[in-house]
């Protein structure tokens, strides 16, 4: 089932994306803090090994859903960066025409169906989505996104549940990064964690790595084809941000130590997988000016961008 | 069931599922007990009709029902979502507002939600104050929603079968003290009927693309004297009382809505200017409910021409209480008559202000 993911896939596309994805999200973050990006911004900076790992690990014509920190969950399903980057700086031509924003990007051209804001709020959409997709026979699995924080939240379980009594194909994946903004999760979490409790509903469950964007990927592919046969699964990747939850809050300092991120740095997912892999430094650095490349070209067509018209802000809402 | 002959308002709304589902066999439905129709029988016999994949009993999980109808209606599943009683829809509130409402926003367009959900409203059978509830105001206050209101087996019927064309979420308002009254019903035509149940291929989805007109206002009951502006049950009791007044030589026009979102000014305005005295009927309480947008739409549209201030009459400002006394608290036949009284008789402030104390839901402006 999954040699048509396996066979197309090389460390060094792997690597290629999440410099894009580093490179996006850096320069997010610098357009945010010069005012060019209004609202905020969730840098998913040190996550990337999760965005890349999974999206490998689907099909193209797979769906996914994301949350508010969804930036490299897009760019890993192919979003367009100059689109994408747009649709941070509010302009029509961003792929949710400027009315979105970072916290609501869709592409349904790539089986982007889009990102929520409201914790734990996308994961029944993933199961209608595949409900729909089993009844018109497509055998797509729709991989839906949470982390830790959404963990507490009723719906996600009332969601799992349903998967499960109905065998549909969806994927939940849990990027347990530790923190809820800033609150530990095994300070609010009780039991075993997300995995262990996913599996008295009686779906297939796998934990990794989520710096390791190999192993993600492999899981991905084992859970995503059980899905497609039937069984739902959940993936937990352990994983980290390096910067804050946003803006407001600093990477170190407050609710983490010192130690502590900079012992997560030394675990950064684009490192791990040049040394895991033996990537060559040349073909690295390659692919890093190329991704820089690609988002200075998106950086200058969002900033050329018009914004949304007041007739384009009454558009699209019912009939 | 032979055209014209008369059904409950629950038989209507089956056989509109029934029909839509005939047509479009993409439509599912999904809730708790519905295989078995309970607890009104409106989906009762549809899962030996159409099978278990297409009427699907869910666990007692409001919020992730809601949500799976979304994500199988924006990937090509038309979905309707049932909640038995007004008080569980909060438990899918977050869903259908945050999610179905605003995803074809959000995305630009690109993701569109042909989502219907079913929804029991007002007081009925003694179940207090968390079962009986009114939400038109709410649920109308939502950019990104429709919200039906129909006051007869034949509107229950047509409504419904509408909002399954509609290429946008539609909340479907059955006030439950209708459901068991009998109306006469016209089934419309069935629409590629051959292919029935589980062994059928999978039809595609009713075009998303080709708007219909939304369904406008309509008059129940021509008058000259005073008109009646309602919806739901509200026409029901409306109309009764308007053949009281008739007997008493006032004239009351009775234009029931039909949808409270979106909202047919026009032809509230219209009724408004032709008898020049109004009462607005509405189910929720006077603070925050309907009936104040729909007296601003007849001060809007008709302010020089009305012969006496806007009047509305709504639900008194308290939870739907225990038994047979909930009644007592929503208006009725009798209030309306007391309210067009005054409002025939203006101007005559005193007798306004005694009215007021008395009837704590009616309200009109001070002259």
């Amino acid at each position: 089932m999954s040699t048509e993911t396996s066979s197309r896939v090389s460390p060094l596309d792997l690597y290629a994306r999440m410099a894009l994805i580093r490179r996006f999200e850096q320069a997010a973050y610098r357009a945010y803090e010069r005012n060019e990006i209004e609202g905020t911004v969730h840098s998913s900076i040190g996550q990337e090994g999760v965005a890349v790992g999974v999206a490998f690990g689907l099909r193209e014509s797979d769906r996914m859903l994301s949350h508010h920190r969804g930036h490299g969950h897009a760019l890993a399903k192919g979003v367009d960066p100059r689109r994408l980057m747009a649709e941070l700086f509010g302009r029509a031509t961003g792929v949710s025409s400027g009315k979105g924003g970072s916290m609501h990007a869709t592409d349904l051209s790539c089986g982007f169906l889009g990102s929520l804001a409201v914790v734990g709020s996308s994961v029944p959409l993933a199961v209608g989505v595949g409900l729909a997709a089993r009844r018109a026979g497509e055998g797509a699995v729709c991989a839906v996104y949470f982390g830790d924080g959404a963990v507490n939240q009723g719906i996600v379980y009332e969601s799992i549940n349903l998967a499960s009594i109905w065998s549909l194909p969806v994927l939940f994946v849990c990027e347990n990064n530790s923190y809820a903004i800033t609150t530990p999760a095994e300070r609010v979490t009780a039991g075993e964690g997300i995995a262990a409790r996913a599996a008295t509903f009686g779906v297939g469950t796998l934990s990794v790595d989520g710096q390791d964007a190999q192993a993600v990927r492999e899981a991905t592919e084992r859970l995503a084809d059980d899905a497609r046969a039937g069984r739902p699964g959940l993936l937990e990747c352990h994983t980290y941000r390096f910067l804050g939850h946003s803006r407001s809050d600093p990477a170190h300092g407050t609710y983490r130590a010192r130690e502590e991120v900079e012992r997560w740095h030394e675990r950064d997912p684009l490192t791990l997988l040049r040394l895991g892999a033996g990537l060559a430094a040349e073909s690295c650095e390659e692919l890093e000016h190329e991704a820089q490349t690609r988002i200075e070209d998106a950086l200058q067509f969002a900033r050329d961008s018009p914004r949304p018209s007041l007739e384009d802000l009454e558009k699209d809402v019912w009939g | 069931m032979s055209p014209d002959s008369e059904v409950p308002y629950i038989e209507a709304i089956k056989a509109a599922l029934q029909d839509a589902m005939r047509a479009d066999e993409t439509i599912v439905l999904l809730g708790q007990d519905i295989s078995a129709g309970f607890p009104f029988g409106a989906t009762r016999g549809l899962a030996q009709l159409f099978g278990e994949e297409r009427v699907r009993d869910t666990p007692i999980s409001e919020a992730a029902t809601m949500g799976c109808g979304i994500g199988a209606a924006m990937t090509g599943t038309r979905t309707v979502v049932e909640v038995d009683f007004a008080g569980f829809l909060l438990l899918g509130l977050d869903q259908l507002v945050n999610n179905a409402a605003k995803l074809r926003y959000m995305s630009g367009g690109q993701l569109r939600v042909p989502l219907v959900v079913r929804v029991g409203q007002g007081p009925f059978g003694s179940f207090a104050a968390q079962h009986s509830q009114s939400q038109h105001a709410w649920l109308a206050a939502v950019p990104g929603l429709a919200l039906c209101a129909p006051s007869t087996a034949q509107d229950a019927y047509d409504l419904l079968r509408w909002a399954l064309r509609a290429g946008d979420p539609v909340v479907f308002a059955e006030d439950m003290r209708l459901y068991r009254r009998r109306g006469p019903l016209r089934r419309a035509a069935r629409e590629g009927a051959e292919h029935v149940g589980e062994s059928a291929p999978p039809a595609r989805l009713s075009a998303l693309d080709v708007q219909e007109d939304v369904p406008r206002a309509r008059v129940a009951r021509t008058g000259r004297d005073a008109t009646a502006v309602c919806y739901g049950f509200g026409t029901t009791i409306a109309t009764q009382a308007a053949a009281e007044l008739s007997a008493q030589g006032i004239e009351l026009e009775v234009l029931d809505l039909r949808l409270l979102s979106p909202l047919d000014e026009a032809a509230i305005g219209e009724s408004a200017r032709h008898t020049g005295r109004v009462l607005c009927l509405g189910d929720d309480p006077l603070l925050g409910g309907i009936t104040g947008t729909l007296a601003a739409a007849v001060e809007e549209r008709a302010h020089g021409e009305l012969s006496a201030p806007v009047a509305r009459l709504g639900a008194r400002h308290v939870p739907t209480p225990f038994g047979s006394r909930e009644a007592f608290v929503y208006p009725s036949a009798e209030s309306i008559v007391r309210a067009v009284h005054r409002l025939v008789a203006w101007p005559a402030p005193a007798q306004a202000q005694e009215l007021e104390i008395e009837h704590g839901e009616l309200r009109m402006a001070p002259g």
